[in-house]
């Protein structure tokens, strides 16, 4: 008991500035072990994992310790925060910071960021707003993820919806129901692949989204939402439709929609950018149903506003003592990270920092230049709004019983107010 | 009856008392304090009363977990108790194949709840679920196991049951070892057919284990969570949702740690009270006065 | 002998049972050790490659290149062990005081400890989370042993069992001048090495499988259990990838358990051969 005491708090002798770094993403020390070539590495966890290697050997006087928590990690974070020994850095994703912000639990930025030479104006609109709140920057925003329309562009070709080597996208609703319907009667299979079950953060995206579009204000102030009105009312009847007229996919959760789209059993997926790499790993395997026949674009304008929910990643730094090296450590990962933003764009995310969007690397990549658009129409929640994750998961909940007709319309938007105000009536 | 008010018997149950009153029962009783408190998990709260219970009472997300928490154990509990006992009687001898089976009917027992739920996805969803594919492999359709209401709740205890037999049949293997033989000595020597040694001898003897088994069985699925969580994650619109499930989506999903801390008072009570109901129902008080 | 009885024969219908209930049980195990043998690429949507090769090694290799992994093993041993031993000497010894010794509050105190029964474990667990913070007892083996030791159902089964036990035993002992202590030790616990078996395969398996109070609890990687830790090095949150990954894990951390299995199965076929009580 004694040693195991001693292995958490010995001083490490090594004459080095130690941070401790917790992080979600995955645990591949056998595939990259030490590595330090991130233009190599492929995936989150092998980008980030080379990323952090690189920083250690580029600052020989400082040491990232790194500890690889199950995602979200959250309730690891928030147990440490109560035990008052958080890490130094910590992933987050930006709608939580407003939890640990309001209270105090992370520190701002702004000190770090000047030391590192960065400047918020570097940093895509989607991105500054999801760090700042409460007057203050609280974390270095890392990418921005949202929805996205993968699209089969072979079932396309089939359903005479291809033009000039490009998908076509409906403009308004009611061109999206025609088009699935000719979908469905020339190629036989769904217009959209759905993931209705278990995964309300489908149905929530989809919600934002259109009511954003339609200028909803979904949160009149941090206390309130409104979900149950004519706006939204309008939106869940839209996708209560699709369901109904069987325009997509029934009773999938994400696995399996994932499996049918890579076997080619519909014509589009939205889901997000997270899933670009597999599926381009599909889309260059030859003898694959995906093979040459993938194209992605946001989710289209089908009222109003082109704009779409997002949100990101970021890296935020929990309060707590800290020595004038270790801030200084800090800064210069902070600096890194924004150096090296491209390379965590490989992944599938949206770069968080403008200078990237600009990057001929960037634009270079697949499929980058159709989605790029998502980094200026993507519009994160307000991020004074606390307990985001829990609204999340609520309001998921709720449009989901909504589209899928388990509830009716006014019920499942009045049940969802509900319960979110009670929530955030419960928080400060 | 030999022994003697004594206070040295104390001696055998303080250690563990001694424990359990720091690690659980003060932990249960600061719960209850904080369920008279609107207090998140970081914050200074204020003193409600009862004003937490009020909520609860209104709140219908509550209710329908409480529901779904006791269909779902009477879904669960009598049919693993049957199936537990048949597999424990069937399997009752020292034979090479026996201890084969009864390793088989174990092993799933080993597994953590994250691989289980992973493991019935694949058995349940419609599309690429064994199940489905066999419903079809008939010439039906495939139910949707994990995205219709109704069927929800029969899934989970599909799978819980799959899950949870291997502990039953080893606390019946257990019991049955101690029936004395002789019992069966006289009856073979009555010949008394098998039925007839089943119910007058081997099931009143194994009516202490009986009684154990659904005691347990019953207060471990009343705090049903993980394969609510992961499984269906409540859903579909909570159609799925159990009591501790919901507990722990107050606590660590909203942070309410003094509404959750209600919650976890009422469903610690009606455990409580189903679980005093079937000991005291039982005769167990009886015995205990008896000494035996 | 009853053991006529017991090695009596199954009718074919048992047999047809019995069969039917071990492919039941099996299939979605040798599913599961399929799906670890093949390449996490080629499961991601087409989990059905499992049935055909080719079959690869790597998830396991995986396992292992994790520099972490024999640690975290380490851990999950030791705190699996420590808590079986301390719920087997603790279960025994209380259960014992409730089976056969009468002391002031006997009653009371034993439907103290049915209460726990009721108690869900996440209704306490961030409490118990701040009393071990204030002990100082996170990120170590005490801190991830002992939570584990309060679990009331030990005592409850071994004073069921113990009650089994007949008293002319203790009597005897007792007229030739043995102790309590002589007629726990010596008498009753062997006697009991059937339920000891059974509740040292279920305290282990708890204490293997146990995920939420080691995550909050021990936060630093190197203190993590196996469990914890191969959660943790999933690569994706919705595991839509790393399927393969994720059953080897599995594959991985049940083989210790079966061992354990295997190793008691063996105590509780002893008594069953010969020893009946008497």
């Amino acid at each position: 008991m004694l040693f195991a005491m001693l292995l958490g708090s010995c001083a490490k002798g090594d004459g080095k500035t130690h941070i401790y770094l917790q992080r979600f993403f995955g645990e591949c020390g056998a595939e990259y072990g030490g590595s330090t070539d991130v233009a190599k590495a492929e995936g989150e966890c092998g980008i980030i994992t080379t990323m952090i290697n690189r920083f250690n050997a580029e600052n020989p006087d400082v040491q990232i310790d790194v500890n690889v928590v199950a995602w979200p990690g959250y309730p690891q974070l928030t147990a440490q925060v109560a035990a008052r020994d958080p890490p130094d850095l910590v992933t987050m994703h930006e709608g939580v910071i407003s939890d640990y912000a309001a209270k105090g639990l992370v520190e701002p930025v702004e000190g770090y960021l000047r030391a590192a030479g960065i400047s918020p104006d570097g940093f895509t609109e989607a991105a500054r707003q999801g760090v700042s709140m409460y007057g203050q920057i609280y974390a270095l925003p890392w990418d921005t993820h949202g929805g996205l329309f993968h699209v089969n562009t072979a079932l396309f070709a089939k359903a005479g919806l291809m033009r000039g080597g490009k998908p076509v996208l409906p403009n308004t609703t009611e061109e999206l129901v025609a088009q699935a319907r000719q979908f469905e009667q020339r190629t036989g299979k769904p217009y959209l692949i759905q993931s209705n079950v278990g995964d309300p953060a489908f149905a929530a995206r989809n919600l934002y989204t259109y009511m954003m579009a339609n200028g909803a204000v979904l949160f009149p102030d941090a206390h309130h939402i409104k979900l149950n009105t004519p706006i939204g009312i309008q939106v869940a009847t839209f996708f209560r439709r699709i369901n109904a007229e069987k325009l997509g996919s029934q009773n999938m959760d994400t696995p399996g929609a994932i499996a049918a789209f890579v076997s080619g059993e519909g014509g589009i997926y939205p889901t997000g950018t997270w899933m670009i790499g597999s599926f381009e790993q599909e889309a260059t395997t030859p003898g694959r149903p995906l093979y040459k026949n993938y194209a992605v674009y946001p989710y289209p304008r089908l009222w109003g506003e082109h704009v779409e929910f997002v949100s990101g990643h970021s890296w935020v730094v929990p309060t707590r003592k800290r020595t004038p090296q270790q801030r200084d450590a800090i800064a210069r990962f902070f600096k890194f990270m924004a150096a090296h933003n491209y390379d965590w764009v490989r992944t599938g995310h949206l770069p968080a920092f403008k200078a990237v969007l600009d990057d001929p690397r960037f634009k270079a990549l697949p499929h980058r230049a159709d989605i790029a658009p998502l980094a200026s129409i993507g519009r994160p929640l307000p991020s004074n709004v606390q307990r985001q994750n829990a609204i999340e998961g609520i309001v998921g909940e709720e449009a989901a019983a909504a589209f899928t007709g388990q509830k009716s319309i006014p019920q499942a938007l009045a049940q969802a107010e509900h319960r979110v105000n009670d929530l955030l009536g419960q928080v400060d | 009856m030999t022994s003697q008010r004594d206070w040295r018997g104390l001696l055998f149950v303080a250690p563990f008392l001694l424990l359990y009153s720091i690690i659980l029962i003060f932990p249960l009783l600061r719960g209850l304090w904080l369920s008279l408190n609107q207090v998140d998990l970081f914050g200074a709260g204020h003193f409600v009363g009862l004003g937490n219970y009020a909520r609860l009472l209104d709140d219908p997300i509550f209710g329908t977990s409480l529901v779904n928490t006791f269909v779902v154990t009477l879904m669960i509990v009598p049919a693993l108790t049957v199936i537990a006992l048949a597999l424990a009687l069937a399997l009752n001898r020292a034979s090479r194949s026996a201890a084969i089976f009864r390793g088989i009917f174990f092993s799933s027992a080993v597994l953590s709840v994250t691989i289980v739920t992973l493991i019935w996805r694949f058995m349940l969803a419609p599309d690429a679920g064994f199940l489905g594919f066999l419903a079809k492999a008939f010439g039906g359709e495939p139910l949707p196991f994990l995205s219709d209401e109704h069927l929800v709740l029969p899934a989970l205890a599909i799978t819980t049951i799959w899950w949870s037999v291997g502990f039953p049949m080893l606390l019946f293997l257990a019991g049955l070892q101690q029936i004395p033989e002789d019992m069966y000595e006289a009856a073979a020597l009555d010949n008394a057919g098998r039925w007839t040694t089943f119910w007058r001898i081997t099931l009143p003897s194994l009516r202490r284990t009986v009684v154990l088994v659904v005691m347990l069985q019953t207060a471990a699925q009343l705090q049903l969570f993980g394969q609510s969580q992961l499984l269906t994650a409540g859903g579909p619109s909570g159609a799925s949702r159990t009591a501790v499930l919901f507990l722990f989506e107050t606590a660590f999903g909203r942070w309410e740690l003094g509404y959750a801390s209600a919650a976890a008072e009422v469903l610690f009570l009606l455990i409580l009270a189903v679980t005093l109901t079937q000991y005291w129902a039982t005769g167990q008080s009886k015995e205990a006065s008896n000494g035996r | 002998m009853a053991a006529d009885l017991r090695r009596g024969r199954l009718t074919p219908l048992g047999w047809a049972g019995l069969l039917i209930g071990a492919a039941i049980m099996l299939a979605p195990l040798v599913w599961t050790l399929l799906l670890s043998l093949k390449n996490n690429g080629e499961l991601v949507g087409h989990s059905e490659a499992a049935l055909h090769g080719p079959y690869t090694l790597q998830n396991y290799a995986a396992i292992f290149g994790n520099s972490l992994t024999l640690r975290w093993l380490l851990n999950s041993t030791i705190v699996a062990l420590g808590q079986t031993a301390g719920v087997l000497i603790l279960a025994s010894l209380a259960g014992y005081g409730f089976a056969r010794l009468d002391f002031p509050f006997r009653r009371t105190l034993y439907i103290f400890v049915l209460v726990g029964l009721a108690v869900p474990s996440q209704a306490v667990i961030l409490v118990q989370h701040q009393l071990f913070a204030w002990l100082h007892l996170h990120n170590s083996y005490p801190g991830l042993i002992l939570p584990g030791l309060i679990a009331p159902f030990g005592v409850f089964f071994m004073t069921t069992y113990m009650r089994g036990i007949p008293l002319e035993l203790d009597e005897a002992a007792m007229l030739d001048g043995a102790s309590r202590w002589t007629i726990f030790w010596k008498i009753i616990v062997p006697l009991t090495i059937p339920a000891q078996s059974t509740l040292a395969v279920f305290t282990f398996l708890g204490a293997w499988n146990d995920y939420w109070w080691p995550l909050i609890s021990a936060t630093r990687s190197d203190m993590y259990t196996l469990t914890v830790g191969l959660a943790a090095a999933q690569m994706n949150y919705a595991q839509t990838s790393g399927l393969g990954y994720l059953m080897a894990q599995a594959v991985f951390a049940s083989i210790p358990i079966f061992i354990v299995y295997i190793i008691f199965q063996k105590q509780i076929v002893r008594a069953m051969a010969g020893t009946a009580v008497r």
